[in-house]
């Protein structure tokens, strides 16, 4: 049961994506429509997964690479969602979709088994430090998503300056979003290691590279207050940027193994 | 800002070198890692990145940066906010509305629940001042944060020690940490390492007993003990069957048992287990999840000369030249490590953590509102006010006079926006 609705919001995703580009392609609202419901269906899957996991395991199913990337992937759903409902932003779909998509295939590739809690992670602020990571990538993910729509726009010759301005600054704001939740991240992982480890800092790898980003995304904020920096410079930084978020999920943990390889 | 700016892209590109070559290793390793280019790693301290000297200079350099920018800044914020209403009152308008523009924006700023006050016949809607402190608030608890934070990682003395159940560690200044007991799994069987200890300080006063396990260490008047590893050690007591006098002796590592310093046994080691095969023969299991489930003690008898090696099984008894040696059941004892650090030290750091979140929300979440308002059009005021202007462009459209200046972005850098 608990893989069909996995593997269910994985085909939901992605038959989303699919109609959601066709309705592009034909311009055609009905396919929209119907993508959003998939998409709606698939987030629905994936949170009864979530679940139906967390109460079977008796935990935050936030515990390796997979739980992690399966609720990166929600997270990212679920901002859409509220991004669309609120703002209206159906023209962030065709980029999120897929990125929801393609962050769910990641998790699927993980070892997916049930474990208990390791003794390490037994800890308050295991749900604090790694709930904050999720939304706080998925804000990051979406504010590349956003720069990706706003260069596409502003190619066109006649786009909208106000729509375009909504854009940059609905970017920013993810991006202010996203940063105050990695410092939550942060500096809750630095008072946990200081309980586990007895040191606020080691240099590990993943702590190095959560600096990394943080670092980043201040340069960002630091030059998105000057008027020079706006439009499709700052988009093309947020979209950068993402890839160093991905890194330090995927890579860190793949290629710098440290005190973070759990799972 | 651009000098803070290019040093905050030089800690960034030290940590990425810092992650991808290994810290900390040996000479050799880096020799046969990076053969002819090891010597300029060493060189540059590349080896050692976040403790050589120009990590350190870039990362003192930003807190001087920091801290000159924000004391500017803070004084010039706190100036203009006296002043703020009044020349937000004088501002030309951006935008010449029409009535029902005017009744849209009272409106949408009433919704907000904007503070309203009337100076000169114009009419002022605020909100949210307090957030033009923000930026400040974050870069000053950025400064404490590492300020706090290089103490807290320098001035704590960490020891790790290990220790029997039943005795008790005494540092260096006389605290002494005594273990109870130390159990590898709980009544469930769930493995959770904990030991129960308490801690007495130099001056007397000492703890409750109190269950550490990883993730709750126990903290005592600056001395905090935390559960890092364990061991299982072999028990033997041994027993003079002349005078009946005995002792028990918990072994970790090669030792031996003599009364004469000839004949006895030599402890070699403890398995967790064996497989035995139908002829009889044991293959020891030394790998171990932490438990032993089928112990078996390896030592050497040493009698008259001759060594003869031996397997015992707790409950065994070996008698060698009038002396007995019981092997018992093994004893598990924890690792632990020790953190003594001055007492104030984590919560000033902590206080700059909260600090930075609180700062943070004021800067992204309490944007100041400041809005003018006359019989022909509006202005809007403060630093922060791009969301705002957005929201009213788009909100009033079709409702201004033609003529109008475009929406336009806040100015550059205007006095709540921090530059440092
Ligand atoms: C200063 C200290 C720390 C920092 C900066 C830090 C940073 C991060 C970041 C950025 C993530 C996001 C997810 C990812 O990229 O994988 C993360 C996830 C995680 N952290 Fe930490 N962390 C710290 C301390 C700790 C401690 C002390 C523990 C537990 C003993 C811990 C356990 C985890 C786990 C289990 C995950 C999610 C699983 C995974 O993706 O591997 N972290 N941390």
């Amino acid at each position: 049961m608990l893989n069909v609705l996995f593997f269910g919001s994985l085909v939901l995703f992605f038959a989303a994506l699919c109609l959601e580009f066709a309705s592009l392609s034909f311009k055609k609202e009905t396919l929209g429509k119907l993508a959003w419901y998939g998409f709606l269906g698939g987030f629905a899957a994936l949170t009864m997964y979530l679940v139906a996991r967390g109460v079977i395991a008796q935990r935050f199913p936030l515990s390796n690479q997979f739980e992690f990337g399966a609720a990166f992937a929600w997270g990212i759903a679920l901002m859409l969602i509220v991004l669309r409902l609120r703002l209206k932003a159906e023209w962030l779909s065709a980029v999120a979709m897929p990125m929801t998509f393609l962050v769910l295939s990641y998790a699927a590739l993980q070892p997916r088994e049930i474990t208990e809690l390791m003794p390490a992670l037994r800890s308050a602020w295991f749900v604090f430090h790694i709930g904050s990571a999720v939304f706080s990538y998925s804000s990051f993910v979406l504010a590349g998503c956003v720069g990706v729509r706003y260069l596409l726009l502003s190619r066109k010759g006649d786009a909208d300056e106000l729509k375009l301005h909504q854009m940059d600054y609905l970017s920013y704001r993810l991006v202010a979003l996203g940063f105050l939740l990695l410092t939550v991240v942060i500096l809750t992982g630095a008072i946990w290691a200081e309980q586990a480890w007895s040191s606020f800092w080691t240099w590990d790898p993943k702590e190095v590279w959560a600096l990394i980003t943080w670092i980043l995304y201040a340069v960002y904020l630091h030059l998105r207050l000057n008027r020079k920096h706006s439009g499709a410079k700052m988009a093309w930084f947020v979209i950068i940027a993402v890839s160093v978020v991905l890194f330090t999920f995927v890579g860190v943990n793949t290629l710098m193994p440290g005190l973070h390889s759990y799972g | 800002m651009r000098f803070g700016l290019i040093l905050l892209g030089i800690i960034g590109i030290c940590s990425v070198v810092g992650s991808v070559i290994p810290q900390g290793e040996t000479v050799a390793f880096y020799a046969k890692k990076y053969q002819q280019l090891h010597g300029y790693i060493l060189l540059l301290g590349l080896n050692d990145m976040f403790h050589g000297w120009f990590f350190i200079s870039v990362s003192a350099l930003l807190c001087l940066n920091l801290t000159l920018c924000s004391l500017v800044r803070i004084r010039s914020v706190v100036r203009s906010a006296k002043t703020e209403q009044s020349r937000a009152a004088a501002l030309p308008n951006e935008q010449t509305l029409t009535a029902r523009g005017q009744d849209l924006l009272r409106s949408e700023l009433e919704r907000r629940h904007c503070r309203k006050t009337e100076i000169g016949g114009v009419t002022l809607y605020s909100k949210n001042s307090f957030g033009r402190y923000g930026t400040f608030i974050v870069h000053l608890s950025i400064l404490l944060t590492v300020i706090f934070g290089v103490a807290a990682l320098s001035l704590p003395t960490v020891t790790d020690q290990s220790c029997f159940p039943g005795e008790a560690l005494t540092m260096a200044d006389g605290t002494r940490i005594y273990v109870d007991s130390f159990h590898i799994e709980d009544t469930e069987g769930k493995l959770d390492y904990a030991s129960v200890i308490s801690i007495t300080l130099p001056n007397g006063r000492s703890s409750e007993k109190t269950e550490i396990r990883v993730n709750y260490p126990l903290s005592f008047g600056g001395c905090k003990v935390y559960q890092q590893t364990y061991g299982t050690a072999g028990s033997i007591t041994v027993r003079n069957m002349e005078t009946g006098g005995e002792d028990t002796f918990t072994l970790t590592e090669y030792a031996l048992l003599s009364m004469d310093g000839q004949n006895g046994i030599w402890y070699e080691a403890l398995y967790p287990g064996y497989i035995r095969d139908p002829d009889g023969n044991f293959t020891l299991i030394t790998s171990t999840s932490g438990h032993y489930d089928d112990p078996v003690y390896q030592v050497l008898v040493s009698q008259d000369g001759t060594f003869t090696p031996v397997l015992a099984f707790p409950g065994d008894v070996l008698e060698v030249a009038g002396v007995s040696y019981e092997f018992n059941a093994p004893v598990e004892y924890p690792g632990l490590r020790i953190k003594q650090s001055p007492m104030l030290l984590n919560a000033l750091l902590i206080a700059s953590f909260t600090l930075m979140i609180v700062g943070l929300y004021l800067s992204f979440f309490l944007q100041p509102i400041l809005v003018k308002l006359d019989a022909d059009g509006y202005a809007t005021a403060g630093g922060k006010r791009e969301g705002l202007q957005l929201d009213l462009a788009v909100l009033l459209s079709g409702e201004t006079v033609p003529s109008s200046p475009e929406i336009q972005k806040p100015q550059n850098e205007t006095e709540e926006t921090n530059p440092c």
